[in-house]
């Protein structure tokens, strides 16, 4: 399933209470009525379907998780047949097991370089320095930026395998290094899964300041240009605190994204010798190549759980901060 | 010294550019040069040989164009579902006060985020295993549904709060019975929403990999997606000028979708970000 | 059309609608006016249907529609925003309520062209609401009520989406149109000019309740309490308090004649609109004495501010004599344009 790619626009109102929406002038709030006469029969009717849908296929199988985590279940042999209960054995062994640490060690590095710092930062500054330019290079730019995102995954990983190649690759070839250059997707796994990750999903983070950074009030800009603000200055005092808010659900849902992105599979699948195993890949690893179900399955609840604390903790972040 | 600190701020500038430009072209480069060339190679240059053998080659693949009509079947399916599922959801959702709807909206967007394919991968593939619908294309479309619906829904009623309720309430003191509001005012209205989210979901659908890789193993049955990875990572030296052909031919609809949307919509659901 | 004991309660305990009673006249041009939150609105979506009384009935003619639905109650209602389909044409839009009706194709469209016709909209069948003026949106709006036939007409703010010229020229065609069609017609709004002007008679609501019923005279002349008073009139009124003492009423300073009724030492506040309150140069008798504190230039007249002994009270002298500020000056109230409220609850007295 791939990550839902909404748009900055939309997805900057989500984690935050929708706002009222403009009431007319002279009228007060009323309660919402039924304006159609729908009446709750059918209108639990119509929202029926999709939740039903949104219910076995999405919440169902989070929640069978935890079952499944429980058991020995294994794709083949006599486990397959006849799964048992083997209670928390395989969270024990998962929490003492020194491939995960190390995997979600590496989903760390992969989030925090790629996500946290590398396209927010990336997405920040360009959308930053945008502004001031000319429309066509502003257009150019935004265009490749953007293709770097829409084009599918399978796709902009094997550009990059082939940009990255040994031999005959275009990195190799400006160094001139060619043949027999460095084989970067070997050598250097999770520098070269990280530098992919910015190059691929900078879009999005570009868009949303894009539009955060318009909404700065000019007058405010223009205020701290009149006190004699340095850029820096300016970004800092103004820009900041009035794109506090963007940040944060930008940093959040594209650390969630990040975490669970299991491209990285298509340029190293986890090697060289799990070098670049992030979470994803080894959980993808353990249930389907190692067969081992009920322990991929207690892996997937633990990363479900990683994932709903930092969501916690970010909207936690955003809340305290937009009330202070 | 403010004319120097000017100047020099400007090549910055130009420098940023000019890196940026590099950085995001170079890759893509790849993908325009290489299928017109006869030699094809890793490296990015002007082909040597133009040509567009490599066109008729694909095309006399045997999977090739199969997994294009795959993507197709379950781009079309996943839209059909999604659009009326959230069609309906949605404008329920907006219009009546159901108890806990705003939790609600706000858990599925979340669970949505957070639950991809990869936290629910195993349970998934059982699911479907025991629903016996593995390899099934059926089957990848009530996943790739179930995932998308929760921001489909969210999107769309957040468009659908935006028409004005009086457009419903007229039409009603005019007589007309709930089924003929919808058809008749609410449905022509909310269009424009209705077209975005059946673009978003072909687009997630035509680039998603994952659970079509996980849940469907012959090979005709695989959308293009997943048939490019195939591609390159089947035993021997991949073959490049098939590679990039077919993914240059796989992009292309994606980005005259966006186009198409960004053109017509601007990529605005609703009256933009509300601060 | 009437309403007995209707009362409308949100959830959250907030009573929009407390117990109304309402009877309105076969033809009649009725307004329904108070500020914001008064639950005139509320008031008229419930005789609309659009929203479901907690107690009480609604009769529209013979019928008790109480418990019928919106479409069934033969009512037309046109919106503040006039909410015309933005994907229809005008024609399309005049002829919705008949096409729910089921007319036939024919039928329909040459009502809407009569329609049409009648409210000045000819060539405009065509086009589509985004393409027309605010004006003309209002009159495809109207034309799209008129068309169905109904037995009553609900105007929700019919004239508060135009711009203040328009907003003139409208009232006179709204008030043509209704005398034409002499269908009984209810409207909101919370301008009490526009109510003056267009209505047969006016229901002043203030928090759920009615305060005042009558005709734009009444109303204007004797309003029954303070907030009536308050709430009528382009000028403030002067509400001044007073006490009864002998023969007459102590007020800011002068004695005024005594009304039957009121006890002796008895609080009031005495109401006189500064339409009414000539300022004057020379000492009179029976007169407020004060100085100038603000003069006010209002075109042909203008609005003089007084200082009476603490109490600001306006008065209005006429174009050319405006006194100088600080100067001392006499208000005589005009005879017969004196009101006089009981202090403690705002009822009239005389």
């Amino acid at each position: 399933m791939g990550r839902p790619r909404l748009t900055p626009t939309d997805l900057a109102a989500a984690p935050a209470p929708p706002p009222a929406a403009a009431a007319k002038p002279s009228r007060p709030a009323r309660p919402i009525t039924d304006v159609v006469g729908l009446g709750r029969p059918r209108a639990v009717a119509f929202v029926a379907p999709a939740l039903a849908l949104i219910g076995v296929f999405l919440v169902f199988p989070a929640v069978w998780t935890l079952y499944i985590g429980v058991t020995n279940y294994r794709l083949t042999g006599a486990a397959a047949k006849a799964p048992s209960f083997v209670g928390v054995d395989n969270y024990r062994t998962a929490l003492s097991d020194p491939a995960f640490y190390h995997s979600l060690w590496l989903t760390l590095v992969f989030v925090l370089g790629s996500a946290a710092i590398g396209q927010n930062v990336l997405g920040l500054g360009l959308a930053w320095v945008l502004r001031q330019a000319n429309r066509w290079v502003r257009r150019l730019i935004e265009s490749l930026v953007l293709l770097a995102w829409i084009l599918p995954s399978s796709v902009v990983a094997f550009l990059w395998i082939a940009l990255l190649d040994r031999d005959a690759g275009t990195v190799n070839e400006l160094l001139g290094h060619t043949p027999g250059g460095t084989p970067w997707l070997v050598a250097y796994p999770m520098t070269s899964i990280v530098v992919f990750n910015i190059w691929r999903g900078t879009a999005f983070s570009m868009m949303l300041y894009s539009a955060a950074l318009s909404s700065v009030p000019p007058s405010h800009l223009e205020t701290a240009r009149l006190a004699g603000s340095s850029t820096a200055q300016t970004l800092r005092d103004v820009v900041l605190p009035h794109i506090r808010r963007y940040a944060v659900t930008n940093t959040l849902l594209i650390t969630l994204w990040t975490f669970n992105d299991f491209t990285p599979f298509l340029l190293t699948a986890g090697g060289p010798n799990h070098r670049s195993e992030v979470a994803p890949v080894y959980i993808y690893n353990t249930a389907i190549i190692g067969g081992q179900m009920g322990y991929s399955g207690a892996i997937s609840l633990i990363v479900l759980l990683i994932n709903l604390l930092l969501a916690l903790v970010y909207l936690r972040a955003g809340r305290a901060r937009s009330r202070s | 010294m403010n004319l120097a600190r000017a100047v020099v701020g400007r090549i910055l500038t130009y420098v940023v550019f000019g890196l940026a430009t590099a950085f995001f072209a170079v890759p893509l480069l790849w993908l325009v040069s290489t299928p017109f060339d006869a030699n094809p190679g890793y490296a990015v240059h002007w082909p040597s040989t133009f040509t567009l053998h490599n066109f008729t080659t694909l095309w006399h693949n045997p999977y090739a164009p199969s997994s294009i009509e795959n993507s197709v079947l379950l781009a079309v399916g996943t839209v059909v579902i999604v659009v009326v599922g959230a069609a309906l959801a949605a404008y329920a959702l907006s219009r009546i006060r159901i108890p806990g709807r705003d939790a609600l909206l706000y858990v599925l967007l979340l669970l949505s985020s957070v639950i991809t394919g990869t936290a629910a991968m195993v349970p998934t593939f059982l699911l479907i295993f025991q629903l016996g619908l593995i390899d099934s294309r059926f089957g990848v479309v009530l996943v790739l549904s179930g995932g998308l619906l929760p921001a489909a829904i969210f999107l769309l009623k957040d468009f659908i709060d935006a028409i004005p309720r009086s457009y419903e309430e007229s039409a009603r003191v005019f007589g007309a019975s709930p089924l003929q509001i919808l058809r008749h005012v609410v449905v022509p209205v909310a269009r424009p929403g209705l077209a975005t989210i059946a673009v978003w979901t072909v687009v997630q659908v035509w680039g998603t990999f994952l659970t079509p890789f996980i849940l469907l193993s012959s090979t005709d049955k695989q959308p293009a997606s997943v048939l490019v990875n195939t591609f390159y990572t089947e035993g021997g030296s991949p073959n490049l000028g098939l590679i990039s052909t077919f993914s240059l031919l796989y992009s292309i609809p994606v980005v005259l979708m966006y186009l198409f949307a960004w053109s017509r919509y601007g990529f605005r659901f609703h009256g933009g970000i509300k601060s | 059309m009437a309403v007995e004991g209707l009362t409308k309660e949100f959830p959250g305990g907030v009573r929009a609608l407390d117990a109304l009673d309402l009877s309105i006249a076969d033809g009649e041009f009725f307004a329904l006016l108070g500020p914001s939150g008064c639950g005139k609105t509320t008031l008229l979506r419930t005789i609309a249907g659009l929203e479901s009384p907690t107690g009480g009935s609604v009769r529209i003619g013979e019928r008790d529609v109480t418990a019928l639905a919106p479409g069934a109650r033969d009512v037309a209602m046109v919106f503040q925003d006039y909410a015309l389909f933005p994907h229809m044409t005008v024609q399309e839009n005049i002829a919705y309520p008949l096409k729910i009706k089921r007319q036939p194709r024919a039928e329909r469209a040459h009502r809407a062209e009569d329609v049409a016709a009648q409210l000045g909209l000819g060539g405009l069948m065509p086009r589509r609401p985004a393409e027309l003026s605010g004006g003309q949106q209002q009159r495809v709006a109207l034309a799209r009520a008129v068309a169905c036939h109904p037995s009553v007409f609900l105007f929700d703010e019919p004239l508060s989406n135009l711009d203040a010229r328009l907003r003139l020229e409208a009232r006179t065609f709204i008030k043509r149109l209704q005398r034409q069609l002499a269908v009984t017609t209810v409207f909101v709004t919370h301008d009490q000019a526009e109510a003056l002007a267009l209505a047969d008679r006016i229901a002043v609501m203030d928090a759920g309740r009615i305060r005042q019923v009558g005709t734009p005279r009444d109303v204007f002349r004797r309003p029954a309490n303070t907030f009536v008073a308050n709430f009528i009139g382009s000028t403030p009124m002067n509400l001044v308090p007073g006490e009864v003492r002998g023969t007459g009423i102590a007020v800011a300073g002068a004695t005024l004649p005594r009304p039957d009724g009121l006890a002796d030492g008895e609080p009031v506040t005495i109401g006189i609109r500064p339409e009414y309150l000539p300022v004057l140069a020379d000492e009179q008798d029976g007169t407020f004495t004060g100085e100038v504190s603000i003069v006010e230039h209002l075109g042909t007249s203008s609005l003089v501010t007084v200082d009476v002994g603490g109490e600001l009270l306006g008065g209005v002298v006429p174009e050319g004599e405006e006194p100088d500020q600080g100067a001392r000056v006499w208000l005589r109230p005009m005879p017969g344009r004196v009101l006089v409220y009981r202090a403690e609850d705002g009822t009239l007295v005389a």
